[in-house]
């Protein structure tokens, strides 16, 4: 076993076929009638799907990163907001009949995971002609059509089997006994005005294609990180018999999704450690540290993420709150023991990837 | 309306319908009698369709909206009958102002100069149903008043009724008729929506409520006071025609982010609030040069029933993640079914779109060549119902997507949901 171990952790070079394939399970994972992916082992453990070859070659990568002298970045917790409503909010809302609000977030959280799902069509440049070390043997090598792929069967399912969004739906459904789905969901999903058409470009001296991909890939590592929060979050609330119609499947199944999102955090963050680990050409013919151009980006999307958004995303989540309560007839006490258990919150002032900590290399 | 006129229609009518018979069946009974196979009918399907389409363009009124309803409805109709009757415009000769004149003053009950300070004799347009005029108020302010014509309720009226016994005697002769019925039933529906300028005026607020919040969007503002069923008096505004790319380009706007922007709308109506304007054709959406969109038109808005966005949104996304099992719940749940009850015929009908798009695959368009093929399969046998909604906003997302290829862009629904940042 120790032998097998150790010649997994050596081997750096994988077929998308290996990457995407499962281990063998004993029982299927159906959940809400729903056959989704993943599956139980004899001992009726759950396993996650496609971690066969992918867990061990993320776990061999993250090995050589640190026998190469890199470090693994790390994204602070502490950037990430509170859930809103936090559990003792939401288990307030609920045994006081106010389900609408819950139900409406549980459904737009299983979209967003269903979104995930267009990682697979990022397009990935030729890295090793725009990355000056070469990038054979590493995550960087494996993104196109293997880790992306896997990334995008687990979120919103592939084939015959579902994905975390049917599973975050079926969780949805066990807990609440198939709730009327709010109408509005896809107007908050849509949120409102307009996006702008073209993002500005941070580092227009490397290559388009290669900062979008690392745009993209911080951006959503930085909401795999912090959806961690929002799956404890779950799993509290769903738990809950107070709250729960099936507080142990329902519970279980946030469990799952969140043990399969565990190898997209890791890919992602392994893959931006290596391009900070190496130097990126430039289109005049020079070359950026990589490192200044991940830690920049990062730096950008952070700051967004924990300022601007939660506090939009607050506002919204409040106002239907407010429209509910005043729907169902509740007393405005009710807001304010809801509001008494808010959990304060202020973002923090330093991303930890801060342009002057970037540029020193 | 005349007797006589009516007449006239009703006897139009009437021969319209023999000739087609007599086109179809005795070459099928002769096939039958001499134990021949049925020989090929896109022909046959070529000259009926010509036939209507000479019926319509004589008759006009309803005829020509029938036309026009069975060339959005592939999912019926053979192609011939599609490629035939799309020929069939909305725009007809304008009535004389005189009668214009008499209906808006008979209407306001007033003379028009106690209203209008200026009014247009000529028309903006004219369509089967009313025609538009220019004008200006007593207070300065610039209008377009849209006037239906006097007598078109009683036109709609017998040209329904007689459509209706057409119907009926044509199920009676053929032993597995085209649904025509149900197509006749949702075209009395949306004409008598169309007839109603009040339910207009409601449906302009209506969306111009839901882009409260967005200043980049323009519906005309409604003149109340100056409103009836049957007069519609409205701000007038215009642009340049959104498929116009050297017009837009010439205005400094981008046509990437005006097709961005128009699905915004039309997403946004569709999918998340259930309510949208269903005639989106460029004669109704305009660029301002200043970038916002116009949109014009709210005599067919259309309410959706509750979940049909969600349940679009998830075929969609099944589609595009190609999820096979939530294909198969989408499409149940938007109110599908097969003859044989295989939940496989629909994702052979979902496979089949698919292929006929550019990459080989969904990617959140629903393109014209796709929305064909669904409607093909679905003709040629397994899918016994299809919900009408679905019918209308499919030809919508074609219509856009029309518009954006002109511009030579791409008319992804999806992505015009946010989901690719």
């Amino acid at each position: 076993m120790a032998t097998a171990a150790n010649s997994e952790t050596e081997r750096l070079v994988y077929t998308s076929e290996e990457l995407l394939e499962s281990d063998a399970c004993e029982a299927p994972l159906v959940a809400g009638g729903v056959r989704c992916h993943g599956g139980f082992d004899a001992e009726g453990a759950y396993r996650s799907p496609r971690t066969r070859y992918r867990a061990p070659a993320i776990r061999a990568w993250q090995a050589r990163l640190k026998r190469d002298g890199a470090t693994l970045l790390e994204v602070p917790r502490e950037l990430m907001p509170p859930q809103f409503p936090n559990v003792a909010q939401a288990k307030l809302l609920v045994r006081e009949g106010v389900r609408e609000p819950i139900v409406r977030a549980l459904t737009i959280i299983s979209i967003v995971e269903g979104f995930g799902a267009i990682i697979r069509d990022v397009e990935v440049p030729d890295l090793g002609a725009l990355i000056h070390e070469p990038i054979a043997g590493t995550a960087l090598a494996h993104l196109r059509g293997a880790l992306f792929e896997a990334h995008a069967r687990d979120e919103s399912g592939y084939r015959d089997e579902g994905g975390h969004k049917q599973m975050w739906e079926a969780a949805r459904d066990l807990a609440f006994e198939k709730p009327r789905i709010p109408g509005d969901v896809l107007m908050r999903l849509m949120g409102r005005g307009r996006r702008d058409a073209k993002r500005e470009r941070a580092f227009p001296q490397i290559d388009e294609k290669l900062e979008a991909l690392l745009s993209t890939m911080a951006q959503v590592l930085v909401v795999e990180v912090f959806a961690m929060g929002t799956f404890a979050w779950g799993e509290a609330l769903l738990s809950d018999p107070e709250v729960s119609a099936a507080p142990k499947p329902a519970a279980d199944l946030i469990r799952f999704i969140r043990s399969d999102e565990s190898p997209h955090v890791e890919y992602l963050r392994t893959a931006l450690s290596e391009v900070r680990a190496r130097r990126l050409r430039t289109q005049d013919g020079g070359e950026i540290a990589g490192r200044t151009v991940v830690d920049g980006i990062l730096h950008r999307v952070l700051r967004a993420v924990a300022s601007e958004r939660p506090k939009q995303q607050r506002e919204d989540v409040r106002r239907d709150l407010v429209a509910a309560l005043q729907n169902a007839g509740r007393p405005e006490s009710l807001l304010e023991a809801f509001e008494a258990l808010a959990t304060p919150w202020t973002p923090p002032a330093r991303t930890g990837f801060e342009p002057p900590l970037a540029a020193s290399v | 309306m005349k007797l006589a006129t009516r007449l006239h229609r009703s006897l139009r009518i009437a021969r319209t319908a023999a000739a087609l018979w007599i086109l179809y069946k005795p070459p099928e009974y002769a096939s039958r009698l001499l134990r021949r196979p049925q020989p090929d009918r896109t022909q046959t399907h070529e000259r009926a369709a010509r036939l209507i389409l000479r019926s319509a363009l004589d008759l006009r009124g309803v005829i020509i909206k029938l036309c026009q309803s069975v060339a959005t409805r592939s999912d019926v109709f053979p192609p011939p009958f599609i490629h035939v009757l799309k020929q069939c415009h909305d725009a007809v000769p304008p009535k004389p102002f005189d009668v214009i004149r008499a209906a808006v003053e008979s209407e306001l009950a007033k003379p028009l100069s106690a209203v209008f300070a200026e009014f247009d004799e000529a028309p903006l347009a004219s369509a089967s149903l009313a025609q538009v005029h220019r004008a200006r108020l007593l207070g300065g302010e610039r209008v377009a008043v849209k006037v239906q014509y006097p007598d078109i309720e009683d036109i709609v009226r017998t040209d329904l009724a007689n459509m209706r016994r057409a119907c009926r005697v044509y199920e009676f002769l053929d032993p597995q008729p085209l649904a025509l019925m149900p197509l006749l039933e949702e075209l009395t529906t949306h004409i008598g929506f169309e007839l109603d300028f009040l339910r207009e005026a409601d449906s302009a607020d209506r969306v111009r409520g839901l882009f409260a919040d967005d200043d980049r969007v323009v519906v005309p503002r409604i003149h109340r006071e100056w409103s009836t069923r049957r007069v519609l008096v409205m701000e007038l505004v215009g642009g340049l025609k959104v498929t116009d790319k050297s017009a837009l380009e010439a205005a400094g706007l981008d046509p990437g982010v005006v097709v961005q922007d128009l699905m915004r709308i039309f997403v946004r109506m569709i999918l998340a609030a259930g309510f949208f304007q269903a005639d989106p054709h460029p004669g109704n959406l305009f660029a301002m040069p200043d970038g916002r969109i116009v949109v014009l038109d709210f005599g067919l808005a259309k309410e959706l029933p509750e979940g049909f966005g969600l349940g679009l949104f998830e075929l969609m996304f099944s589609m595009m993640t190609l999820n096979e099992s939530a294909m198969i719940r989408a499409f149940r749940e938007l109110g599908f079914q097969t003859k044989t009850g295989d939940p496989n015929t629909f994702v052979q009908i979902a496979r089949r779109m698919m292929e006929r798009s550019e990459t080989g695959r969904f990617e959140g368009e629903f393109t014209e060549d796709m929305t064909d093929e669904l409607f093909e399969a679905i003709r040629e046998d397994p899918v016994v119902s299809v919900p009408s909604d679905f019918v209308l906003v499919a030809r919508v997302f074609a219509l856009l997507s029309g518009i954006a290829h002109t511009l030579g862009q791409r008319a992804n629904v999806l992505e015009a949901m946010g989901a690719r940042t």
